[in-house]
């Protein structure tokens, strides 16, 4: 199954749909595709505990990966690895895993994920969601 | 949407109300034919969403630069009644004040050009750029709330700039009524860390010189009129600060626009009224995030100040380094202006676009690689745009496809070979934002003065960049 994709739909920004089978694949991937655009060659070897809650799962995946966003300016780190360990429809807990922000592995900045034809469903095959990000 | 367009004349097409039927007004694209042959259909459909929202001002602008976006096109300016209209975080967008510092400096090209080698790096090691660059300047919380209330005046006093600068700034770099106790604790934490830092993405620092002197007395005026002049100009934002008040916003107000009723034509174009609580706490809000970017770039400006003294061996003062304007990209403020002959308070919402009032100096910048702009605000703008011309060239392709087409190390070559150094974190940075992907600058610059809302002053061409 594929894990994500990008889509060529926003002149200036930039778009990408995840996949996954379950919650936590979908939330793993859509987190995964994020971080392309931000770096690159990142190992995780430092761990951060981060819980999430949100109104329900859509809003739940769109402050997940706005933390994550946050996270990078907060913590000055770049993550590779993102394990959740409990989610449900209003709440995740995770330890995502990184190394200290470089320039050599940076690429660009998100600034944030934007309302534009935000998505996320229910497929087939699991979940889908799409992102369009600010960048 | 295009072919719905009624040609007014050779650089104004109106896009009637009756183009789609939840328009409550018309929307005017400020366009030569050159720029509109390269408009896309999509970014004219997402004016029209913005004639939707409730206490729209007739009519709704694309400037010049206009390209498709999330909710509404970047080169967008829409005006709301203060009483009866909406204040939207979806319409300032993310890069809150993200704008252009222009430095002047008494320097001739030869000399740079001399120097450009050594310049370019120390620059790019000065000021912070990219994604995984540390800011030198760590704020307390006391710090960042005297930035967030007293922007560029908190800079001066620790010795970032001089005093002469501020009324070289759009608002004298300070909006008041700014309110940190309605910025969240998570804006803050990534605030702290961050003043001084370029950031990524289209930002840059480029040293330029003037190619042409289009409008001598006012160049003479404002101290640019040699040709061959080196300029400074400096683009860049409020960085995490401001995009985390943004996104604190959107969530809030697309509660607000569920509480008040109002129908959204793009779920990113939340708002709430202007006169609700929820909007009064985004104005005060923003205004924080207005004043940290004003900072941010007078901050950055000192240290080019410094990385030129080093190089070229005198003071900066000695080098005339003096800042000629700064001012904002996206932003809300409350303006008055002329409606139905009736002076009538509005809240403009510049998105991607630049104040152009009569006598403004109007700083547009080119793609990388290509000239750029300094001009003047004409009286027909207020006419005809609130008060507001385009803030660059506009992109025609997108980021991804640019990737794509181009190989930054390519881009790097081409403009080495014609003698402009380019220095980033990434390549692949320079591939995005590849000369290839933006418009023709001199067709979006011919249709804004052709419009009368800007006069061309000199046009100014790339030496060095950094970016981030």
């Amino acid at each position: 199954m594929e894990k994500y994709k990008f889509l060529d739909e926003i002149t200036s920004d930039v778009m990408f749909e995840a996949y996954g089978k379950n919650l936590k694949e979908v939330f793993d991937n859509a987190a995964t595709a994020l971080f392309t655009i931000i770096c690159h060659d990142v190992h995780g070897k430092n761990v951060i505990d981060v819980n999430v809650t949100g109104e329900d799962i859509s809003d739940l995946m769109f402050n997940w990966l706005q933390e994550l966003i946050a996270r990078v300016d907060i913590e000055e780190m770049f993550f590779s690895k993102f394990e959740i360990l409990e989610i449900s429809e209003t709440q995740l807990k995770a330890k995502i895993y990184g190394e200290p922000v470089s320039p050599e592995k940076g690429e660009t900045v998100v600034k944030s994920l934007t309302y534009h034809q935000y998505k996320f469903e229910k497929t087939e095959k699991g979940f889908m969601t799409r992102v369009s990000c600010d960048i | 949407m295009k072919n719905k367009l009624k040609k007014l004349n050779d650089f104004e097409w109106l896009l009637p109300k009756g183009a789609r039927k939840e328009m409550r007004v018309d929307a005017k694209i400020i366009a030569n034919d050159l720029v509109l042959e390269a408009l896309e259909n999509d970014a004219i459909a997402q004016l029209t969403n913005v004639a939707c929202l409730p206490g729209v001002i007739n009519p709704v602008i694309g400037l010049p630069d206009m390209h498709y976006g999330y909710g509404l096109p970047m080169g967008a300016v829409s005006a709301f009644d203060a009483q009866d209209g909406i204040i939207s975080a979806g319409l300032c967008g993310f890069d809150i004040n993200c704008g252009i510092n222009s430095i002047v400096t008494t320097l001739t090209a030869d000399e740079v050009q001399s120097k450009l080698k050594e310049l370019i790096p120390a620059l790019f090691s000065a000021v912070p750029c990219g994604v995984g660059s540390k800011g030198k300047l760590r704020l307390n919380d006391d710090q960042l709330n005297e930035v967030l209330t007293r922007g560029v005046n908190w800079a001066v006093e620790n010795g970032y700039g001089v005093k002469e600068d501020i009324s070289r700034i759009e608002e004298n770099g300070c909006m008041e009524g700014a309110d940190p106790s309605k910025v969240s604790d998570m804006a803050k934490k990534r605030g702290k860390p961050q003043l001084g830092t370029l950031g990524a993405g289209n930002h840059f620092l480029e040293i330029q010189k003037i190619s042409d002197v289009l409008d001598k007395p006012t160049a003479k005026q404002w101290g640019i009129d040699k040709k061959d002049q080196v300029l400074i100009m400096l683009h860049c934002g409020s960085r995490g600060f401001g995009h985390q008040v943004a996104t604190d916003y959107l969530k809030q107000q697309e509660k607000a626009a569920q509480k008040y009723k109002i129908w959204l034509p793009d779920r990113q174009l939340v708002c709430a009224p202007a006169s609700s609580q929820e909007g009064k706490d985004f104005f005060a809000a923003m205004k924080c995030a207005v004043n940290y970017s004003f900072t941010n770039r007078l901050v950055m400006t000192q240290w080019i100040r410094e990385t030129f003294e080093k190089v070229f061996g005198k003071s900066w003062q000695d080098m005339g380094m003096n800042t000629l304007y700064g001012l904002c990209h996206n932003v809300v403020k409350l303006e008055e202006h002329v409606i139905n002959k009736e002076k009538r308070k509005v809240f403009v919402h510049r998105k991607g676009a630049t104040r152009s009032f009569p006598g403004d100096v109007v700083l547009v910048a080119g793609s990388m690689g290509t000239a750029s702009y300094i001009a003047k605000g004409l009286e027909g703008s207020l006419e005809k745009s609130f008060g507001s011309a385009c803030h660059g060239a506009g992109r025609v392709m997108s980021r991804a496809s640019a990737i794509r087409s181009f190989r930054g190390t390519d881009v790097r070559d081409e403009l080495a070979h014609r003698g402009i150094i380019a220095k980033s974190t990434s390549p692949k940075v320079l591939a995005e934002e590849s000369p290839d992907a933006y418009k023709d600058i001199e067709a979006v610059m011919d249709s804004i003065e052709g419009a009368q809302i800007s006069k061309k002053v000199v046009r100014v061409v790339p030496m060095g960049v950094a970016k981030g």
